[in-house]
């Protein structure tokens, strides 16, 4: 038996899934004061609905660190930065509590300057004195050499024991210095309240199902541990629209061009699955209007769901992006996008003599029959959504190209399916898909498919080595790892099966060793360096990854 | 405030050969530090997705031999490509200014292309400059050649348009490829004055390219008002640079393309791959875009390392003056050259494929006409790589130029179709923006 929870900002949903079926499901809304009971409550009620030794595993969906950011909640901390040469240290605009220490390292992991020391301990000094107690540390190409991001640490640990540091080349290794410095601090910031409610959801969890695995859902549709997502709790951002993506890949379960559509109450968030697999964010994750190393499904999320508003403005109909309640025909006052869609087609949703009175009430007031007013209300719906399906095609289409045979076979999405997911789903995705001139698939399971995706999603875990045979080291990312190669004849498959082995040696640490050995290889470089006329090196760029997908007793949904 | 665009195209997939200059690691390092560097992200920056030039668009300037398809790779139409990505981007005004940071090269590309020259097979900008006419309606351009060699394709190929001001500084042609691009080097005899070259002794400094650029270069432009001012970004003048001798820095770099405003940008050579094109690259993004650029240093720069000398400076001074005289007068030169009453003024060239070892003869004749700048023939020879020699003739008319000679040019097009002696023969009609190749053997015209 599985247990699926998505805490959403509005609701939060779970399923207990066992044998293909899903046996009970809740629907409650969310008390953002306090996620660990709302999940609690959920959880619950969904054991009291199976066989408590029989659940196995638990996956969480949570907002906490998206609240946590976007309340201001996070504890204060400092950024040490070591940009080195390039960018103006005035275009970091990161967060007050900026710093600028000495040292430089080059984009071969070549130290320029050295760290001082004298200045690190004036700047603790400071940041001390500030009162606060968690440094983010980066410096730029600093996965390519960690040592200056390390020397700080090793201070800090001398000097301020108390202080919490946390190293860019540990949460990311990919280039993008302002953007590893980003997720550094960011991590930083939320680590110990993440902590803190997992050592309390841990406890709870423990203490109901004693043997069960228990698992958090991320933004790039796959699990990590909860033991694994203390060292990385950004990690588990914007797991929403990965619930639902991932929810839809497991109801359908196929291998086309789809867009999925999850309609919820007040918005509507859009990902791309291409040849059935999800679309990833190529910028990773914004968070809080900043871009960061968390990889992330592309999600277009638009302000407009089924509780979306219909009033008359200044004369013209005004659809959203207001929700003021749930839609008439299930107990609102004004009359929704649900509504108008019920009456339309007829849907027999919660009171339709309800939704039928407002709606009548609204068109009297345009000057409208009803179904003209439903029509323009249908229109505008499905335009809205088509504009931005399109949008996301082109961006995906227009990806910068590095490489002669990108450009030469030019990709194009041919869109084959419209999968509608959330409850306002069945209103809605069948205009769309005519719209698009596409069939659509919706499931019986559609309204719950977040909760049931988390619940299937099985682990993912990503590895970024880099190789250099003239400095004959490597270095391996997130988790800071590097060594020694051997200069002779190394070989791209060489880098291949040291990432394959750093990636299980990262798997083994986070418990998640199961799926290593499914790790697929998305990237392979290799480059000479030519220097003179002749070989001075290699260099090689291997990431692998364990990609988003099921955990192996799933099988599918029965019906 | 309008960002900057920038396309970055490091084709990592195409090397001329595995040990070249032009190889897959040439923009890696580039690569790296500007997205390191998170450049790519800042709301001064917009980066865009390159594109294939067609064949038709590579038509407007070259007669390639036998054809487009043919002649040229892949690679060389996304680099092309690209640089016209730039040009809409910013003749639509979403961008205020652009940057192609592509491979392969262009500049030694010359009008007749029977193979590679200096890395160069198509050349990106005269590619560029014939879409800015035809698609936008463009007519004066200036094309400023930073790059260290004279870009010698680019000069032969606007040597008789008038509204092409074509500058390029380089290191001296008596001491580096392609050998050529020296002072009395002017324009044809109808557009006498718009190519100015500047030879420049080599381990010249920022101090002396900076002053050639304040100037001459500058006063020009603004004598000229081009409507687009291009930029042959070549980023050799570096003192790390292995092919050349000169002292240049990338501050220096920086500043100039903040001075010198170009409104697309496009990278020709730099061969420096690890302590040169990081740093330039990224230094002319954060110029265009307006990014204070004086953190931005090669791990060795001083600025103290070169210093100009007297004599050098005093070279400098007697050529700028030169001439900035000899521009001045362009017009009463062109007169005098009208006045003469030929009928067509003919030049015998030889030109060397360095890259691709084979040697094309050329007969080039201009129509010396009263009322346009005439139309060009060229009959040229060349036998290539796989043994196969080819004779051509080529007939080019301009899109600015007169009935006359449109008639004419189109009419000795027809003519020699019939000669055996020219496998093929080319019309590039810019008026028609048709482009005529007749192959005399299969008696078969094709049209783009």
């Amino acid at each position: 038996m599985l247990i699926g929870i998505d805490v959403g900002g509005t609701y939060t949903d779970g399923v207990l899934f066992s044998d293909g079926a899903v046996v009970h499901s809740v629907k409650s809304p969310t008390d953002e004061t306090d996620l660990k009971a709302t999940l609690l409550l959920v959880l619950d009620e969904l054991l009291a609905h199976g066989i408590r030794d029989e659940v196995h595993r638990v996956v969480l969906g949570t907002t906490l660190i998206t609240n946590l950011l976007a309340t201001g909640q996070g504890e204060r901390t400092a950024l040490l930065l070591m940009p080195g040469s390039g960018l103006p240290y005035g275009s970091y605009r990161i967060c007050p509590e900026t710093y600028f220490l000495k040292g430089g390292i080059d984009f071969r992991g070549r130290e320029i300057d050295p760290p001082d020391k004298k200045e690190i301990e004036l700047v603790l000094r400071e940041v001390d004195r500030a009162g606060i107690l968690r440094v983010a540390v980066a410096g730029k190409f600093s996965h390519r050499n960690d040592s200056h991001e390390k020397f700080v640490r090793e201070r800090i640990g001398e000097l301020y024991p108390a202080m919490e540091v946390c190293l860019s080349n540990e949460v990311s290794g990919r280039l993008n210095f302002p953007r590893r410095a980003v997720t550094c601090y960011y991590t930083a910031m939320t680590m110990r309240e993440w902590n803190r409610f997992a050592d309390g959801i841990e406890a709870a969890i423990r203490d109901r199902i004693p043997s069960c695995e228990v698992h958090i859902l991320k933004a790039d549709g796959g699990t990590t541990t909860l033991e694994g997502s203390r060292k990385r709790p950004c990690e588990t951002v914007f797991s929403g629209p990965a619930a639902s993506t991932m929810g839809a890949m497991a109801l359908s379960r196929e291998t086309l061009n789809s867009v999925v559509v999850d309609m919820g109450g007040t918005t509507s968030d859009i990902c791309l699955l291409i040849d059935g697999r999800p679309l990833n964010a190529s910028k990773g994750a914004t968070i809080e209007g900043r871009l960061t190393h968390v990889s992330s499904f592309a999600v277009h999320s638009i302000a407009l769901g089924g509780d979306s508003s219909l009033r008359m403005e200044d004369g013209s109909l005004r659809v959203g992006p207001l929700r003021l309640g749930p839609a008439v025909c299930f107990g609102g006052d004004t009359p929704t996008v649900t509504d108008a869609f019920n009456v339309l087609m007829d849907l027999n949703l919660g009171d339709i003599k309800a939704s039928r009175t407002k709606i009548e009430a609204l068109a009297a007031e345009a000057g409208q029959s009803v179904e003209a007013l439903c029509l323009a209300v249908a229109d505008r719906v499905t335009s809205t959504l088509k504009d931005a399906i399109r949008r996301m095609f082109t961006e995906w289409e227009d990806e910068p190209a590095y490489k002669v045979w990108e450009v030469v076979n030019k990709r194009k999405f041919v869109l084959h399916r419209v999968i509608g997911i959330g409850a306002a789903a069945p209103a809605i995705i069948p205009l769309l898909s005519r719209e698009l001139g596409v069939d659509y698939f919706l499931h019986p399971y559609s309204p719950v498919a977040n909760a049931l995706g988390a619940a299937v999603s099985r682990p993912t875990l990503a590895m970024e080595v880099h190789v250099d045979t003239q400095k004959r080291t490597y270095s391996g990312a997130p988790g800071g790892f590097s060594g020694p190669v051997k200069e002779r004849d190394y070989q791209v498959h060489d880098a291949v099966k040291l990432a394959r082995m750093l990636l299980a040696e990262l798997s083994r640490q986070r418990r998640l060793s199961v799926y290593s050995e499914d790790a697929q290889v998305y990237l392979e470089e290799q480059f000479n360096m030519i220097r003179g006329m002749g070989l001075a090196g290699k260099l090689f760029d291997v990431g692998i990854q364990i990609t988003p997908g099921f955990i192996e007793e799933f099988k599918g949904v029965d019906l | 405030m309008k960002p900057t665009g920038v396309l970055f195209f490091p084709a990592f997939d195409w090397a001329i050969s595995p040990t070249h200059p032009e190889r897959e690691e040439r923009l890696l390092y580039t690569r790296d530090q500007l997205f390191e560097e998170g450049i790519m992200d800042m709301d001064e920056i917009s980066e865009y997705h390159p594109r294939l030039a067609s064949f038709k668009e590579v038509s407007r300037t070259h007669f390639c031999v036998p054809s487009v398809d043919t002649r040229v790779t892949q690679a060389h139409l996304v680099s092309a490509g690209s640089a016209l990505v730039m040009a809409d981007a910013f003749m639509k005004g979403e961008v205020k200014n652009a940057f192609a940071i592509i491979r392969p090269p262009g500049h030694h590309a010359m009008t007749v292309s029977h193979g590679n020259r200096g890395f160069c097979d198509i050349n990106n900008e005269a590619v560029m400059v014939e879409y800015l006419r035809q698609t936008y309606g463009v007519r004066r351009i200036a094309i400023v050649d930073t790059d260290v060699h004279h870009g010698d394709g680019t000069q032969e190929i606007f040597w008789h348009d008038p509204d092409v001001l074509f500058i390029s500084f380089h290191q001296d042609g008596r001491t580096l490829y392609p050998g050529s691009g020296f002072d009395d080097e002017l324009g044809g005899p109808l557009a006498f004055g718009t190519t100015i070259n500047i030879p420049l002794a080599p381990r010249t400094t920022d101090t002396g390219i900076h002053y050639v650029l304040d100037n001459l270069v500058l006063p020009l432009l603004d004598e000229f008002k081009p409507e687009v001012v291009i930029n042959s970004a070549g980023q050799d003048n570096h003192y790390s640079d292995p092919l050349s001798n000169m002292s240049f820095t990338a501050q220096g770099y920086a500043a100039l393309t903040t001075r010198l405003k170009p409104d697309i940008a496009v990278l020709e050579g730099g061969y420096s791959v690890e302590t040169a094109l990081p740093y330039i690259n990224m230094g002319i993004i954060m110029a265009l875009a307006g990014i204070d650029y004086s953190n931005l240093r090669e791990p060795d720069y001083d600025p103290a390392r070169f210093k100009e000398t007297a004599d050098n400076m005093r070279y400098l001074r007697a050529l700028v003056d030169q001439q900035l005289a000899v521009f001045r007068q362009r017009e009463e030169v062109v007169e005098k050259n009208r006045r003469k009453g030929e009928e067509f003024a003919s030049i015998k060239r030889s030109v060397f494929y360095d890259t691709d070892y084979l040697r094309e003869e050329q007969r080039e004749e201009l129509r010396i006409c009263p009322r346009c700048a005439g139309f060009r023939r060229i009959t040229s020879a060349a036998t290539q790589r796989t043994g196969q020699r080819y004779t051509v003739f080529c007939v080019s008319l301009p899109r600015a130029c007169c009935e006359s000679c449109a008639e004419e040019a189109r009419d000795s097009y027809e003519e020699m179709k019939d000669r055996p002696a020219f496998d093929y023969v080319y019309l590039q009609d810019r008026i028609l923006d048709e482009f005529r190749t007749f192959d005399t053997k299969a008696e078969v015209e094709s049209l783009l």
